[in-house]
């Protein structure tokens, strides 16, 4: 039996060649979302902050108490900081300074029923962040639809929101549309160009949305460059994303988004290296996290251009979840020694 | 050098073999007294020939081997046997170190048959941790025709560096060795295959093959990475050939040989000398003098280590063989055998023990480093379930136990651990199954032996019958007592008779199908035993001569009584 463990191993000769630690690993997640929290946090104020201050604390709460319910040892499973993890992510998918109770439901819908009620970590079939997203999604609309336009550090109603006592009417006179809202608004057989020329998000909107977009991509290179995450999933996803894009794209123009707008708004970088590649939900051999990846691409655009939702990051990562059990049975790789198989389940 | 191919996953480990490969090779002083345990090979225990009492010297045989996969053992230093029992022979020295050795061969000029002999007889196995004996390995050419011999040298498991240590001071000697085993197993080409991390053993060994001069040698140096030393990973880098699953090397043509085991041919065969000792590397930091020492067999561990100067204080695990495959001991009292390649005496710091484990979180590390590409964690999944079907639909027989799942999982989960318990697991209930099987088979023959003897008495009985009514047929007073008997089978004789016939062919195909199964088995594998289908057969057979007596018995009642109804 093996004596040497890589995490142990800091001989200078194999430093660098494996991934961490399970805890360890999570936490590298966390800190490669910075950017992106960073540059959310300049380009939407404060709320950003409180949302994900709320989700992670609601989320370690409700872990350790289901833990204690299911008479589970709570410390280590707390030291692993997936609880954590989850809140983060779920808190930087809310609209910014999102009401303290949508949180809540969201992280019990996340922490409790996707992941405790299966097993615990490990065993969720599902995204916990995505699972309590859609949740959320369809059960309140109005509040997931009102992302405030671009905005100081501090706005004047930053608290009342947290609190939930701003009346819904005034949320929405202070929210604009996100890109791919706007977007999916436009008028039938309006020419693009004429669109975007008509100026119909207010000042800054599209920056900030690439900005963030692009601080995704440093947290996302960062995981790639410290192997926790392969790079599979990512480039199956966003290639697959832009080969479907640009299909609609040359099909009408001014139907449908180009694939760059596809790639740099919304939730498509974030959802590429935070979402998609968790490795729980995803399929696990190589072969499988390139289909599995393709599939939320090719979904990602099928939602976005056909279908009723502005952007789609949850649902495609959702559905691939399903597809999960299915592709990791027909991709098994073909062990030394045995017959040659492209694509079928192992005899 | 030839070009190289690549295997799938593989790892690198912290190599840790500076210590142990820079010091020169010594020998360790001559134990006090030896154990030799009769099992130090794959198969069977060799059985004892000597008694406690008896003087023996160096490479006296003291125990025979047992069966076709099994090697003798030689008395390791000379002096009195002292305790002889069904595991071990313990040897007290008389100081003297005499020796008792074969005669000298020269290997060019003595028929293969001897040789072979020889090696059987000077108990040479595999060294490198396997201990199948060598003999039997090179008798593979009935059945297969071999065309490579590859001499393993890759010694990938950090630490060790035994072979490399070999192959620095013995280089010719390997290389005459593998000649030896080539020409006898008809190998027409010869590869040695390296690591790149052992630059002084491949420069020697480049001067050894320049000064022999031999075209059919290759040495390969290959990228140091681990397990490239496993047999099948070696192949596959060697010469890209794939051994199937569950087969040998042979089935592809290639016989592998580790360097010591090489050294250990030529000189049973050039000395006369059998195998007594051997190359151990000892290491590790709770080490004082750590290096590669020849060490007599059945050398106690413990008197071993106290000789290289091992600090009991620092001291927190002993490791047989590598870290990755290799075992932790829970005693020193254990003798060195023919397979042991490597102690390392760790420190905590070195080896420290593992970290809790928790939940696997797919993420598939594992598989990526799987150099046989298996499913290391779907099988971690299977094995603590037991879902046995499962278990082999991935695969689980395939799986070579190198550790580099293990070594990579960031949840600390001991994959290898689990696969061990689920095989063993495995095998222990095929065991049982071919036992419940076997007793099935048995007693249905007894059911079918029993069966025909009741129908040769009633045929008999019959037969008897109808000699004594065969005068007095014509008797009225007894064709009074005839209808109670022939009345029944009158009833319905046609479809007693056809069934009859119907059952009487099934039991001829049944009989000819456990022939036709048999000889194909036996074809097959012509060295395993056949019982279980030579029972089934015996069985059928029985089955057909019932069926057989039933028939002329039944033809012969509706004879009589178409006979007697006019």
């Amino acid at each position: 039996m093996s004596m040497l463990h890589a995490s142990h191993a800091n001989d200078a000769s194999s430093a660098g060649t494996t991934a961490p630690p399970t805890a360890s690993l999570m936490r590298w997640v966390i800190i490669a979302t910075l950017p992106g929290i960073i540059a959310m946090t300049y380009c939407f104020g404060l709320g950003v902050l409180s949302n994900i201050v709320l989700a992670a604390a609601l989320g370690v709460l409700f872990e350790s108490g289901v833990l204690y319910l299911r008479k589970r040892p709570i410390a280590p499973a707390l030291n692993d900081s997936s609880a954590l993890l989850t809140g983060v992510l779920l808190g930087v998918s809310l609209p910014p300074a999102s009401p303290w109770w949508l949180i809540g439901v969201g992280m019990i819908a996340a922490v409790v029923v996707a992941k405790q009620l299966y097993g615990g970590l490990g065993h969720n079939p599902f995204n916990p962040a995505m699972v309590g997203y859609a949740l959320l999604l369809v059960s309140f609309p109005t509040y997931m639809t009102l992302w405030a336009p671009p905005q100081p550090l501090i706005s004047d109603t930053l608290w009342a929101q947290i609190m939930g006592t701003l009346p819904i009417a005034n949320i929405d006179a202070l929210s604009g549309a996100t890109p791919l809202d706007a977007f999916k608004q436009k008028a039938q057989g309006m020419p693009a160009f004429q669109f975007w020329a008509s100026d119909p998000l207010p000042d800054g909107t599209l920056e900030a949305w690439r900005l963030i977009s692009l601080a995704w991509l440093a947290g996302g290179v960062l995981l790639l460059c410290k192997r926790i995450v392969s790079w599979h999933i990512p480039t199956a996803m966003l290639g697959s994303l832009l080969i479907m894009a640009t299909l609609f794209y040359m099909a009408d123009a001014d139907g449908f988004a180009s694939p760059v707008f596809h790639l740099l708004t919304g939730a498509t970088l974030f959802g590429a290296f935070f979402i998609a590649t968790d490795p729980v939900s995803a399929a696990t051999s190589r072969r499988g996290k390139l289909l599995y990846g393709a599939g939320i691409g090719f979904l990602i655009i099928v939602i976005r251009n056909l279908g009723g939702y502005p952007d789609a990051v949850a649902f495609a990562v959702l559905l691939m979840n399903l597809c999960v059990p299915l592709i990791d049975l027909y991709t098994v790789p073909n062990p030394m020694g045995h017959p040659k198989r492209i694509l079928g389940a192992p005899r | 050098m030839t070009l190289s191919f690549d295997f799938p996953g593989g790892i690198y480990p912290p190599e840790r073999k500076v210590r142990s490969s820079q010091a020169p090779l010594q020998r360790a002083t001559l134990p006090e007294q030896v154990s030799l345990p009769l099992r130090q090979h794959s198969g069977r225990p060799a059985v004892a020939c000597v008694n406690p009492g008896d003087s023996v010297q160096v490479g006296s045989l003291i125990a025979k081997r047992d069966g076709l996969i099994s090697a003798n053992i030689h008395a390791s230093i000379s002096g009195t046997v002292t305790h002889v029992s069904g595991h071990d022979i313990q040897i007290e020295s008389d100081g003297q170190d005499t020796w008792d050795t074969l005669a000298p061969l020269s290997w060019r000029d003595t028929d293969a048959r001897t040789l072979l002999a020889r090696l059987d007889e000077s108990g040479v196995v595999g060294l490198g941790g396997a201990g199948f004996p060598t003999q039997v390995k090179t008798r593979v050419i009935v059945r297969h025709a071999i065309d490579t011999l590859i001499v393993n040298a890759a010694e990938c498991e950090p630490y060790i560096t035994a072979d490399d240590i070999t192959l620095q001071r013995y280089p010719d000697d390997v290389l005459e060795g593998a000649q030896l085993i080539a020409s006898l197993c008809g190998a027409k080409q010869i590869i040695i295959g390296i690591e790149d991390n052992k630059p002084e053993a491949i420069a020697a060994l480049e001067q050894a093959i320049t000064r022999s001069q031999l075209a059919s040698v290759t040495l390969t140096v290959i990228p140091t990475r681990y397990p490239s030393g496993s047999e099948k990973l070696l192949i596959k880098t060697l010469l890209n050939r794939t051994v199937p699953s569950q087969g040998l090397p042979a089935d592809i043509g290639v016989l592998c040989h580790n360097p010591g085991t090489l050294l250990a041919a030529l000189n049973a065969v050039r000395a006369g000398q059998p195998l007594v000792e051997r190359i151990v590397t000892l290491t590790g930091d709770a080490i004082a003098r750590p290096g590669n020492y020849w060490v007599r067999l059945g050398t106690s561990m413990e008197t071993l280590l106290a000789q290289v100067g091992l600090d009991t204080d620092r001291l927190s695990g002993v490791v047989q063989g590598g870290p990755m495959m290799g075992e932790t001991l829970d005693t020193l009292q254990r003798p060195v055998v023919k397979t042991t390649n490597c102690l390392i005496a760790a420190t905590q710091a070195e080896l420290p023990p593992g970290p809790q484990e928790s939940p696997c979180i797919r993420c598939g590390a594992c598989e990526s480093v799987c150099p046989v590409q298996l499913l290391p964690q779907q099988l971690h999944w299977y094995a603590r379930a037991q879902d046995d079907d499962k278990l082999a639909r991935y695969h689980l027989f395939d799986c070579i136990e190198c550790g580099a799942c293990s070594y990579v999982c960031p949840s600390h989960i001991p994959l290898v651990e689990d696969y061990r318990e689920a095989k063993s697991r495995l095998r222990h209930q095929q065991i049982e199954t071919a036992k419940a099987e076997h007793a099935k088979h048995r007693f249905e023959f007894r059911q079918a032996r029993l069966a025909r003897e009741e129908a040769e008495k009633q045929a008999r009985r019959h037969a008897r019958l109808a000699q004594t009514k065969s005068p007095t047929s014509n008797n009225r007073a007894d064709a009074t007592a005839q209808p109670a008997s022939t009345a029944m089978p009158s009833a319905a004789p046609q479809t007693d008779l056809r069934s009859l016939r119907i059952a009487q062919s099934a039991a001829k195909a049944a009989v000819r199908k456990a022939e036709k199964v048999l000889a194909r088995e036996a074809q097959q594998a012509p060295h395993e035993s056949h019982e279980d289908l030579e029972t089934q057969l015996a069985t059928a057979r029985e089955n057909l001569k019932v069926a057989d007596l039933q028939l002329a018995q039944a033809r012969e009642n509706t004879q009589a009584s178409t006979e007697e109804s006019p």
